[in-house]
């Protein structure tokens, strides 16, 4: 559209749009149960840096992984692993020594049977429920206190989310992500594990981890609200009257803005409890755990990098979602969705390894280089300002990249939103995204 | 001061949706857009609305190119029905028309008088998911006309409603085109064309086959009919033996012949006559709409069949 057309001007469209997305995802159950649940969740994980005052690691923990479906298990052992054992950037995998060595296991007896015989110092047994989420079971002798305990959570949180996001909604807002139980069951061998080093596993390093997590869940959960919505409108058929009503583009950013202020509404819904639970955390921890020891560690409390992270949060959102709807206009029906959404989930992922493997080398030139390229930015960035050196320059750099990308993929997305809505009855894989973003009018 | 469709071609890989279609509508006329399903009807409609992009050929309204006219000149009644399921009647409604620049006050007062007229008022606070399919459509068209759009595009307004509702929404059309708008319709209901549209264009796979004012492109496109009915002679084998004559329709009161061109049709009544039947009926009237459609694409306008096509293709080698 032309700056001269008539209709060419963004607004009031755009927010007509955006307010009738917004009201649309607030009201609806699902929304509120979801809400509900995250918040119980983040309320819990603020807990964790309490719990972390009595750590400790081992040499070399061996845990030995099993469940109903070996696909799945050999999954949760990649992810965990990848979570427990970071790789510094630039360094081979295979040159570092990892502190936790994790083995799919036949079964449940023979694993517990390996657990007796020292053969592995811990099993992690993953139920699959009728839903297709996992519920965790630890079976060793490591107390709720200790660091693997700790670690493992967030780990097969982790993978639960990754999962989740492989299986996400075919219709409406599709059931809510069930939030993975972490049960420890104590084996009657002895303690696997020796205490660390207190000040090793620092809050910090833990609190910018669950804000990567968070980012990751926030990125690729409300992306597939945008794409499901988008979908949905092709499915009943309103899009035939949206879009000759409507600009591609008013109709996009509508939908991207409406569907991110209700992951707004619903983050802030999370944020305000856990932000309370972490700036009491000294007084919790001391009637908990009692008094800090001299030279441990301070415990995080609101900082400025947390608000800095949301600014970034919120443009990886729009970049995302855009390529999202994107996606959502070239299926005839929800369920394809997974297909073309499938190497945005892998480019969401590689940012959430990169930010995660990271936080050991925050300083080095390849983490430095990540945090500027835009799909990555919002995640690593995340990690270097919660846990490096980070220049103004650096930050505002970043951010000028990231928003030139959203101005690009806008423009791009609109093109092939144009052309999607229109297009019925195919199966559209990756090949059928570049040729409508090439030429949207077909020929 | 009219709408003009010019040339449009359309392709989509090696198929051809549309070849040179061409065809005007006069303002303020009741237009009949006729064809098979999968003509084009859809597409040239779409590129008239500016949501898809000929790959050549113009159209215009009252002289300005479409490309350039604000969306809200138009109105559109898509063949897919589609509202939001979940949305109440009226929400919906004062969204559609806030799209097209309507202010929310004006298009609620505007919205709840349609229901009145359609006497559904009730429906306002309900789900679209709730409304029978009837209802639904009565929805869809008030979606359409709600910004008070000079042209008005429908693609099978009548399809699936009930003869209760045909007549509100042919009299909605009848006061629509007195208040000076344009509308354009397709439809398979022959009937219903012939009884609204003042004018009509017939297209078959993407090209143009005929338009003009209805009468006209009856007149000349299609043979007379003669309605005849001979005392105690139901049958009328006598008929097919008379040069230029045929037998289309037997009946078991009236019988309807068509003549060929250069055939005067007197000559059947002198005929019967010299026979020495007792003639209880015979007309001469123009060939039906139905009649023209099915002698100029070859097959019935309710009929888009691979068989169909098949004996359309037959029909014209």
């Amino acid at each position: 559209m032309s700056g001269g057309h008539p209709d060419g001007s963004l607004m009031p469209n755009a927010g007509l749009v955006a307010r009738r997305e917004y009201v649309e995802k607030i009201r609806s159950r699902a929304f509120a149960v979801a809400t509900g649940i995250l918040i119980a969740v983040a309320v819990g994980a603020a807990l964790i840096p309490i719990g972390l005052r009595a750590v400790d690691r081992g040499q070399i923990t061996r845990i030995g992984v099993v469940s109903s479906d070996p696909a799945v298990t050999a999954r949760v052992v990649d992810l965990v692993s990848a979570y427990l054992n970071p790789v510094p950037p630039g360094t081979d995998s295979a040159t570092v020594r990892p502190h936790y060595q994790l083995s799919p296991q036949m079964d449940l007896a023979s694993g517990l049977a390996g657990v007796h015989a020292g053969r592995i110092d811990s099993l992690l047994e993953v139920t699959i429920g009728s839903d297709g989420g996992l519920d965790f079971t630890f079976h060793g002798n490591d107390g709720p206190t200790s660091a693997t305990i700790q670690r493992l959570q967030v780990a097969t949180f982790g993978a639960a989310v990754v999962e989740y996001s492989q299986s996400l909604p075919h219709t409406g807002s599709g059931p809510a992500f069930h939030v993975p139980s972490f049960e420890t069951q104590p084996t009657d061998r002895g303690s696997s594990v020796a205490p660390i080093d207190p000040g090793a596993m620092g809050s910090r390093t833990l609190l910018a981890s669950i804000l990567v997590v968070v980012i990751f869940i926030t990125l690729t959960v409300y992306g597939m609200w945008v794409a499901t919505s988008v979908a949905s409108e092709k499915t009943s058929r309103v899009m035939e009257l949206l879009i000759s009503a409507a600009t591609p583009r008013q109709l996009l950013v509508g939908k991207v803005v409406g569907v991110g202020a209700a992951g707004l509404t619903q983050y802030l819904a999370i944020l305000v409890p856990a932000t309370i639970v972490l700036a009491l955390q000294d007084p919790i921890a001391t009637a908990l755990i009692g008094p800090a020891d001299p030279g441990e560690a301070p415990l995080v409390g609101l900082t400025l990098p947390i608000l800095l992270a949301f600014g970034f949060f919120i443009l990886g959102f729009l970049l995302y979602a855009f390529v999202y709807a994107a996606a959502g206009s070239l299926v005839s029906r929800p369920e394809d969705i997974q297909q073309l959404a499938m190497p945005l989930s892998f480019v969401s992922m590689a940012g959430y390894f990169a930010a995660i493997f990271g936080m050991t080398a925050i300083n080095s030139s390849a983490v430095a280089f990540l945090s500027f390229v835009p799909f990555f930015s919002p995640y690593v960035m995340l990690s270097r300002v919660m846990l490096g050196h980070v220049d103004a320059w650096e930050i505002g750099l970043s951010l000028a990249l990231l928003v030139a990308a959203i101005a690009i993929s806008t423009w791009i997305a609109a093109r092939i939103y144009g052309a999607g809505v229109l297009l019925y009855g195919q199966r559209p894989g990756f090949r059928t995204f570049l040729r409508v973003a090439i030429r949207p009018d077909g020929g | 001061m009219t709408l003009v469709i010019d040339g449009l071609s359309k392709s989509y890989g090696h198929v051809v949706a549309l070849d040179q279609v061409g065809f005007r509508v006069e303002p303020g006329d009741i237009f009949g857009f006729l064809g098979a399903n999968g003509a084009g009807k859809t597409t040239t409609m779409r590129i008239v609305l500016d949501i898809l992009r000929a790959d050549s050929g113009t159209v215009t309204w009252r002289g300005r190119p479409n490309i350039d006219l604000p969306r809200r000149t138009f109105g559109y009644l898509p063949e897919e029905r589609g509202l939001y399921p979940r949305m109440r009647i009226l929400d919906q409604l004062v969204f559609f028309a806030g799209l097209y620049g309507v202010p929310a006050g004006q298009a609620r007062r505007d919205a709840v008088g349609w229901l009145e007229r359609f006497r559904v008022t009730d429906l306002a606070d309900r789900r679209a998911d709730e409304l029978s399919k009837g209802n639904q459509q009565k929805i869809q068209f008030i979606a359409a006309i709600l910004h008070d759009p000079e042209v008005v595009l429908m693609d099978e307004p009548f399809t699936g409603l009930d003869p209760v509702n045909v007549a509100l929404l042919r009299s909605a059309f009848l006061e629509l085109a007195a208040r000076g708008k344009t509308l354009i319709f397709s439809s398979h209901q022959m009937e219903m064309v012939e009884a609204l549209a003042g004018a009509i264009a017939i297209i078959d796979r993407g090209r143009l086959v005929t338009s003009g004012p209805t009468g006209e492109v009856r007149r000349r496109a299609g043979r007379p009919i003669v309605r005849l009915a001979v005392e105690a002679d139901p049958e009328l084998a006598w008929v097919s033996s008379l040069p230029g004559v045929r037998l289309i329709r037997p009946g078991p009161h009236v019988s309807e012949l068509t003549v060929e061109p250069g055939t005067d049709p007197q000559s059947i009544l002198r005929a019967a006559l010299a026979r020495g039947g007792v003639v209880t009926c015979f007309e001469i009237a123009d060939a039906s709409l139905e009649d023209v459609f099915i002698e100029l694409v070859g097959r019935s306008a309710g009929d888009g069949s691979p068989a169909g096509a098949r004996a359309a293709v037959e029909s014209a080698a």
